[in-house]
C-alpha cells in the first residue's frame, strides 16, 4: 500500500522507537502487524497504554478555569499578605514581573476565609464550599508554576507544553497514544464557555502537526453541539441511509478488497453514520433523574450552563470518551477568572458558575465508581498576584500558583508543595506545567518520551524537555 | 580536501573582514565524518544508467527513467504498465494546475494519437495560469504564510495577500528560483524602488508574532521574531533542522550553538516595515474618515472610566461597533528593511533564554559548509540579508538545489526522494536515489534554476506515466511496501483545498478570478464568535468571490476553516513540507451533512439536468466525466440507475438527483488521483 495512512507509518515508528529499547525487534513487527490492521481501519481504535502498570485513568476531563483564577483566593491561604496588606513587598521575597502592574505596587491582603474541610483537614476558602467536600479525593498542588505571564503564550504553555501556538495540545496527544474507546463519539471535546473565546484561541485545543484525525471537537452551545451531525435542512434520516448505502455500493464497486486505506474510508462512514444515530441521545440530558440534575444546579442560576456541560462531560466519559475540556470563563477578561479590576467581585461570581457543578461532578463520578478511571484536572493558566491592580484587582502571576487533580489513581486529601509566605514564588516543591503534564499522561499508563512524534527532525512530545512525576500523589 | 576545495571561493567572499569582539564563540572545527554527511558533500556528477535489453533501453527513454529503472533492477522489480490516457490527464491536471480535467479536454487527449500529444498537453497546463494557484500553494505551506499575526490579538495584515500572489506570480513565470529566493531574503536591500522586490523580502516577517497589552516584554519578544526569521531559513530553504540549535548544539547534526546565532546575526537589523503606496490626497480623505471616528472612541474611553462595573460591557459592544467603522487601511506592501538604530546585539544564548547571554558573534554561515575556522562578518555589515542570500543561491551550495529539487519530486509522487523535505539531515530519511538527486539538482542549476525545466524532466519520464494498481502476482508489494522505488504510481487522496476547487469546478460554480485582497466566505456564527474578535471576520460583500480558488481565502491563523481543516489543512504555523492524510468520520460528516458539500451537490444537480437533458443515464455518466473524468462502468451506472428511479419515487426527482450528485462527492473515484 501507498504511504497514504501516514498514522499507521506513525504509529509504526512510534512501536519501533518504543520497542528498540528492549530489543525485541521480532515483538515489534508482531505489534505493527496487529496495530497496522487495527489502525488501517479506525485510526482511533484503542490502543494499550505503554506503561500497563501505572496505567489507572483511562479518561481525562479538565476543567480549565480560564484567565487564571487567584491562589490567595481558593486554595492556597496566606495570612501574612493580610498582615502586609497595603505595603509594599519586602525584598526578601525575590523579584517578579507582572503583565500590567508595575514594581512599586502594594500588597493585596484577601477577604476570603478559609477552613479544613474533610479527614484530610486540607484548607479550602469560602469561595468553594462545595468542593471543599470533595478535599479527600483532591491533590492540591500548591507549588505550580509557569514560564509565561501572559495569557496566550501561558495558554499555550498549559494545553501544549510550549509558549508558541503550533503543537498539539495534550488532548490530541492522549488520543494519539490512546486512541478512543467510542465509535459513536468524538474521542477528544472541548467544551468552550459560550460567553465567548479566549485569547490563545483554536490553536491551543488543536492537534498541532498531528494528524486531522486527532484534532478535538468543539461543542457549540445548545442541544445540537457537535457541527455536522445535524441533517441539513430538508434531508430526512432515511434520505441520509440511501445516499450512504449508494456512496457504499459505488465505492465497493470498483474497490480491491484487500485495499486498506479505502477501508478505512468505507469505516469511515460507517462509524459517522453511527456519530449521528447514537450520539444525539447521548447529548440530550432531559432523561437524567431530577436529583441528578439538581446536584449539578441545572435549571437554576447561576450553575445551570456550567453544571450542564459537567453533566455531559460525565456522560461522555461514561460513553468512553478519552478528554474532555470545560471551560469556564470566555470573552472579555471580567467574563473569565482574569480579575484584574476587583477579585471580590470576579472571584465571587466566577466561582458561583463553577463551585456546585465541579463538585457534583465529582460526586456523580465516585458514585458510579467512575472516579478511579477518571483523571479530573482543576486550573487556569496562571495565578494571580499578591500585589494589587489598581485598589482591589490582582494581576497576572505565573511564579507559584495552585491548581488541583482527583481520580485516576490521585492520592487525594493532601497538598503537595508551597509558595513562600505572601503566595509570590513557589518554594517547595515546585511543579512546572510539564511535571503535571508527565503526572496526567503516567496516570493514564503514557511514558512522556514513547509518546513523540517525528516532526521536523525533532521526536516531539508533550513535556518538551523531561518532566517529573509528582510521586507524592500517585 | 574536497570540501573546503568546493567552498573555499564561498569563503572568500565572506570573511572579507574579521569581526573583532571582546569575547566571541569559538568559530568551529568539524570532523571528516560530520563533513561527509552526504547532504553536505558537494554534488556528484551521476552517470546516467544504461542498458543491454531492448525492453529495458525502450522504459529508460529519459535520464529520469534510467536512475529509477537501475534502482529497481537492483531489488529484481519491475516497473508497472502505463496508466491509461484518462487516468494521466487527470493525474497531470490536478498535478500541474489543482483542478479536475473538464470532459472535453479529456476526449480531445484521448482522440489525438500524435506522438507528442503528452508533451503539448503537459505544455499547455504549465502555462495555464492556474499552475501557478497550484505550486504556489505548495509553496506557502512551506514558509507557513498567514495573514494574521496568531497569538491573542490575530491582527490581520491587510497587504499580506500581495505576498501570495507574488508567489504565484513567479511561479506562473518560471522565475529563476536563485532570484526568487534572493527577493524573499533580501528584496528590500537588493531593490529598494521595486514593489515587486519589497513584497518579496515580506517572506522575513511571515512567522506569528505575539504582541501584549501592559508591561512589553521587548526583548523576548524581539528575540521570538528573530527566531522566526532563522528557523525559517534552516528548514524552507535549507531543509536542515537548523532550529534544534538555539538551546544546544545540535544533537545529531554538526550544527553548533554559534551556527545558529551567526545565522541569526544576518537578521540582526531587520524590522517588519509597511511601505506606504498611497498619495498624499488619499492620505488625508483617509485621516477625514478616520478622525471622527477616533474622537468618537476617546471620549467613549473616557467615559467608560466612570462607568459602573455593569456597563463595561455594553461600553465595550460600543468600542467595538466603532473599530468597525474605522476606515480599511490605506494600501502599503507588507516589507522589511534594515534599521541599524535599532540592530539587536546578537548573542549565544544559553537555552535560547533571552536573559542568559553568552559570547557575542557576527554573521556567519552553518560552518560545516565551510572550511574549518572561517571567521564571522562584522555585525555592522551592510546589506547582511543579500550576503547570506548570495550564499544560500550560491551555486556551489550543496542543500539548496537539492533540498528544492526534492520538494518538486515530492509534490509530483508524493514522496521525496528524501521522504523528509525539511531534514536532510542524519535523523531525516536517506535518499532513496541520491544520483537522481544530483542529477536533477545539476539540471536544475543548468537550467537557470528553472522549475519548469525540473516538471518537464519529470513529467515526461515513463516513471510518473505508470499505473497506479497493484498488477496481479506481483511480488512489489511485499518487498516494498511503501513504493519507494516507484515501481508504480502511488495514489493520493485530494487535498483539502484541490477539494474544495474540485467541487466547485465539477458544479460549474468556480470563480476563476485571481488574485487581490483575500476573501472571507460566510461561516457558522458560533466559529465567528469563537475568534477573540469576532468583528475581524467581514464577509466578502460580493457573494461571486465566496467560490474562488481556495488559496484566495483569507489565511488566518486563529481561524481555519472546518472544511479545510478536516482534510489536513496545514496551520500555517509552523513550516509544512508534506501535507498529512488521514482518513477518519469527521471528514464523512463534513461531505455528507456539511453546509458546502450540500450546497454544492444541489449546484451539480441542476447543471447535470440542464446539461443532460434529463436523462439518468446522460446525467450519470456525466456527472462521472465530470467528477472522476471518466464514463462509469457498467456496475456504476446500474447502481447509480437503480438509486435514482427508486429514489425518485420516494422522494422526488430533485431531492433524487442533489443526493446522487452529493454521493458523487464522496467518491473514491472523485477524492483520489490514481
Amino acid at each position: 500500500m501507498p504511504e497514504h495512512l501516514r498514522i499507521t507509518r506513525n504509529r509504526r515508528e512510534f512501536l519501533r522507537d518504543a520497542c528498540c529499547g528492549f530489543g525485541g525487534l521480532a515483538f515489534a513487527q508482531m505489534l505493527m502487524r496487529e496495530d497496522a490492521r487495527a489502525a488501517t481501519l479506525n485510526p482511533l481504535a484503542p490502543k494499550a497504554p505503554d506503561m500497563p502498570d501505572k496505567a489507572k485513568a483511562k479518561s481525562v476531563i479538565f476543567l480549565f478555569m480560564a484567565g487564571g483564577p487567584s491562589h490567595i483566593e481558593t486554595f492556597d491561604p496566606k495570612p501574612l499578605l493580610n498582615q502586609l496588606s497595603g505595603q509594599k513587598r519586602p525584598a526578601e521575597f525575590g523579584e517578579a514581573k507582572y503583565q500590567f502592574i508595575s514594581s512599586d505596587a502594594r500588597l493585596l491582603g484577601t477577604k476570603r476565609t478559609f477552613r479544613r474541610y474533610g479527614k484530610s483537614g486540607v484548607e479550602v476558602s469560602d469561595l468553594l464550599p462545595h468542593i471543599g467536600e470533595c478535599i479527600d479525593d483532591i491533590a492540591v498542588i500548591r507549588s505550580c508554576r509557569g514560564d509565561m505571564v501572559v495569557h496566550s503564550a501561558a495558554q499555550y504553555q498549559l494545553f501544549t507544553g510550549r509558549i508558541i501556538p503550533g503543537f498539539p495540545s495534550m488532548g490530541s496527544w492522549v488520543i494519539y497514544g490512546l486512541g478512543s474507546e467510542s465509535e459513536s463519539l468524538p474521542a477528544y471535546v472541548v467544551m468552550p464557555d459560550p460567553k465567548g473565546a479566549l485569547e490563545a484561541g483554536q490553536p491551543m485545543y488543536t492537534n498541532g502537526f498531528l494528524p486531522a484525525v486527532y484534532q478535538p471537537t468543539t461543542f457549540r452551545p445548545g442541544g445540537k453541539p457537535v457541527l455536522n451531525l445535524d441533517l441539513p435542512a430538508g434531508t430526512s434520516m432515511e434520505d441520509r441511509r440511501k445516499t450512504l448505502g449508494l456512496i457504499r455500493d459505488l465505492n465497493q464497486a470498483e474497490m480491491h478488497p484487500g485495499d486498506t486505506e479505502f477501508s478505512a474510508r468505507l469505516n469511515a462512514y460507517d462509524l459517522a453514520f453511527k456519530m449521528q444515530t447514537e450520539a444525539p441521545a447521548i447529548f440530550d440530558l432531559s432523561n437524567e433523574p431530577a436529583p441528578t440534575l439538581e446536584m449539578y444546579g441545572v435549571g437554576k442560576e447561576p450553575t445551570d450552563d456550567y453544571g450542564r456541560r459537567c453533566l455531559l462531560a460525565r456522560r461522555l466519559v461514561e460513553k468512553g470518551v478519552r478528554f474532555v475540556c470545560v471551560v469556564s470563563g470566555g470573552g472579555p477578561g471580567n467574563m473569565q477568572w482574569d480579575a484584574h479590576d476587583d477579585i471580590e467581585e470576579n472571584h465571587l461570581r466566577m466561582a458561583a458558575h463553577t463551585d456546585q457543578p465541579v463538585a457534583a461532578l465529582l460526586k456523580d463520578l465516585k458514585r458510579r465508581g467512575l472516579l478511579d478511571s477518571t483523571l479530573v484536572f482543576w486550573g487556569g493558566e496562571f495565578g494571580r498576584s499578591p500585589e494589587s491592580q489598581g485598589s482591589k484587582g490582582r494581576d497576572h502571576h505565573n511564579l507559584g500558583f495552585s491548581m488541583w487533580l482527583a481520580g485516576g489513581g490521585i492520592k487525594g486529601g493532601q497538598v503537595v508543595g508551597a509558595t513562600d509566605a505572601i503566595g509570590l514564588h513557589a518554594v517547595e516543591n515546585p511543579s512546572h506545567l510539564r511535571d503535571i503534564h508527565t503526572t496526567i499522561l503516567n496516570q493514564l499508563g503514557l511514558n512522556q518520551d514513547a509518546l513523540s512524534y517525528l516532526h521536523q527532525g525533532r521526536k516531539e512530545r508533550l513535556t518538551e524537555i523531561h518532566g517529573n512525576v509528582i510521586e507524592q500523589i500517585v | 580536501m574536497a570540501t573546503s576545495r568546493c567552498v573555499s571561493a564561498l569563503a572568500l567572499m565572506l570573511c572579507s573582514a574579521a569581526f573583532a569582539a571582546e569575547s566571541i564563540a569559538p568559530l568551529g572545527a568539524y570532523t571528516l565524518l560530520e563533513r561527509r554527511h552526504w547532504a553536505f558533500r558537494p554534488r556528484a556528477h551521476p552517470e546516467v544508467p544504461k542498458f543491454s535489453e531492448t525492453v529495458d533501453r525502450k522504459w529508460a527513454a529519459t535520464p529520469v527513467d534510467a536512475f529509477i529503472l537501475a534502482r529497481l533492477k537492483k531489488e529484481s522489480l519491475q516497473p508497472s504498465p502505463p496508466a491509461d490516457r484518462a487516468t494521466l490527464i487527470r493525474r497531470v491536471c490536478f498535478d500541474l494546475t489543482g483542478l479536475p480535467p473538464a470532459p472535453a479536454e479529456v476526449a480531445s487527449f484521448l482522440a489525438n494519437r500524435s506522438s507528442d500529444a503528452w508533451e503539448k498537453l503537459v505544455e499547455r497546463l504549465l502555462a495555464s495560469p492556474h499552475y501557478g494557484e497550484r505550486w504556489g500553494q505548495h509553496w506557502l505551506d512551506v514558509v507557513r504564510f498567514s495573514e494574521t499575526d496568531g497569538f491573542e490579538y490575530d491582527t490581520h495584515r491587510p497587504d499580506a495577500w500581495r505576498y501570495r500572489d507574488y508567489v504565484i506570480r513567479a511561479f506562473n513565470n518560471d522565475k529563476p528560483y536563485d532570484r526568487f529566493l534572493l527577493e524573499q531574503l533580501a528584496g528590500d536591500e537588493i531593490a529598494p524602488q521595486e514593489d515587486e522586490d519589497l513584497i518579496a523580502a515580506g517572506f522575513n516577517r511571515l512567522g506569528p508574532l505575539r504582541k501584549n497589552a501592559g508591561n512589553q516584554e521587548v526583548a523576548s519578544s524581539r528575540n521570538e521574531v528573530l527566531t522566526e526569521m532563522t528557523n525559517i531559513v534552516g528548514s524552507a530553504l535549507l531543509g536542515v533542522t537548523l532550529g534544534c540549535a538555539r538551546c544546544h548544539d545540535h544533537k545529531f547534526d554538526p550544527f553548533r550553538q554559534s551556527d545558529y546565532y551567526r545565522l541569526q546575526a544576518y537578521f540582526a537589523a531587520t524590522n517588519g516595515e509597511d511601505v506606504p503606496r498611497f498619495t498624499p490626497e488619499e492620505q488625508a480623505a483617509w485621516k477625514a474618515k478616520r478622525e471622527p471616528v477616533e474622537r468618537e472612541m476617546k471620549e467613549l474611553r473616557e467615559a467608560m472610566k466612570h462607568a459602573k462595573q455593569e456597563e463595561q460591557a455594553e461600553f465595550e459592544k460600543r468600542l467595538e461597533d466603532l473599530e468597525d467603522r474605522m476606515p480599511p487601511p490605506l494600501p502599503a506592501l507588507f516589507s522589511v528593511s534594515d534599521d541599524p538604530a535599532k540592530r539587536t546585539a546578537i548573542h549565544l544564548l544559553a537555552r535560547g533564554d533571552y536573559r542568559s547571554k553568552g559570547d557575542a558573534v557576527g554573521m556567519r554561515p552553518p560552518g560545516v559548509l565551510l572550511p574549518d575556522n572561517v571567521p564571522d562578518l562584522p555585525p555592522e555589515t551592510g546589506n547582511p540579508r543579500s550576503m547570506l542570500a548570495k550564499w544560500v543561491i550560491d551555486p556551489q551550495n550543496p542543500l539548496t538545489a537539492r533540498v528544492m529539487v526534492n520538494r518538486i519530486w515530492e509534490y509530483h509522487f508524493g514522496r521525496g526522494i528524501v521522504a523528509t523535505p525539511n531534514d536532510f539531515g542524519r535523523m531525516g530519511e536517506r535518499p532513496t536515489h541520491p544520483e537522481l538527486l544530483d542529477y536533477l539538482a545539476k539540471e536544475f542549476v543548468a537550467s537557470g534554476y528553472s522549475v519548469k525545466h525540473v516538471h518537464r524532466l519529470i513529467l515526461l519520464s515513463n516513471a510518473y506515466r505508470q499505473r497506479s494498481a497493484v498488477p496481479e502476482k506481483s511480488t512489489a508489494l511485499e518487498k516494498d511496501p511503501d513504493n519507494k522505488l516507484l515501481w508504480r504510481f502511488s495514489r493520493r487522496r485530494l487535498e483539502a483545498e484541490e477539494l474544495r476547487d474540485a467541487m466547485l469546478a465539477v458544479a460549474g460554480n468556480l470563480n476563476p478570478g485571481a488574485g487581490g485582497p483575500s476573501v472571507m466566505v460566510p461561516i457558522e456564527k458560533e466559529l465567528v464568535n469563537a475568534l477573540y474578535k469576532p468583528s475581524q471576520w467581514q464577509v466578502t460583500p460580493d457573494p461571486a468571490r465566496h467560490n474562488r480558488r481556495s488559496v484566495y481565502l483569507i489565511a488566518k491563523r486563529n481561524l481555519r476553516l472546518p472544511f479545510l481543516e478536516v482534510f489536513d489543512a496545514p496551520d500555517s504555523l509552523v513550516s509544512c513540507p508534506r501535507r498529512e492524510s488521514s482518513t477518519h468520520a469527521p471528514q464523512a460528516l463534513e461531505l455528507l451533512n456539511g453546509g458546502f458539500s450540500n450546497r454544492e451537490a444541489k449546484v451539480l444537480a441542476a447543471r447535470l439536468a440542464a446539461e443532460s437533458s434529463r436523462s439518468y443515464r446522460r446525467q450519470i455518466d456525466l456527472a462521472y466525466r465530470l467528477a472522476a473524468g471518466r464514463a462509469p462502468t457498467e456496475r456504476e451506472l446500474q447502481l447509480a440507475l437503480e438509486f435514482l428511479r427508486k429514489e425518485s419515487k420516494r422522494a422526488g426527482d430533485e431531492k433524487a438527483c442533489e443526493e446522487f450528485a452529493l454521493a458523487m462527492f464522496n467518491l473514491n473515484a472523485f477524492l483520489y488521483v490514481n
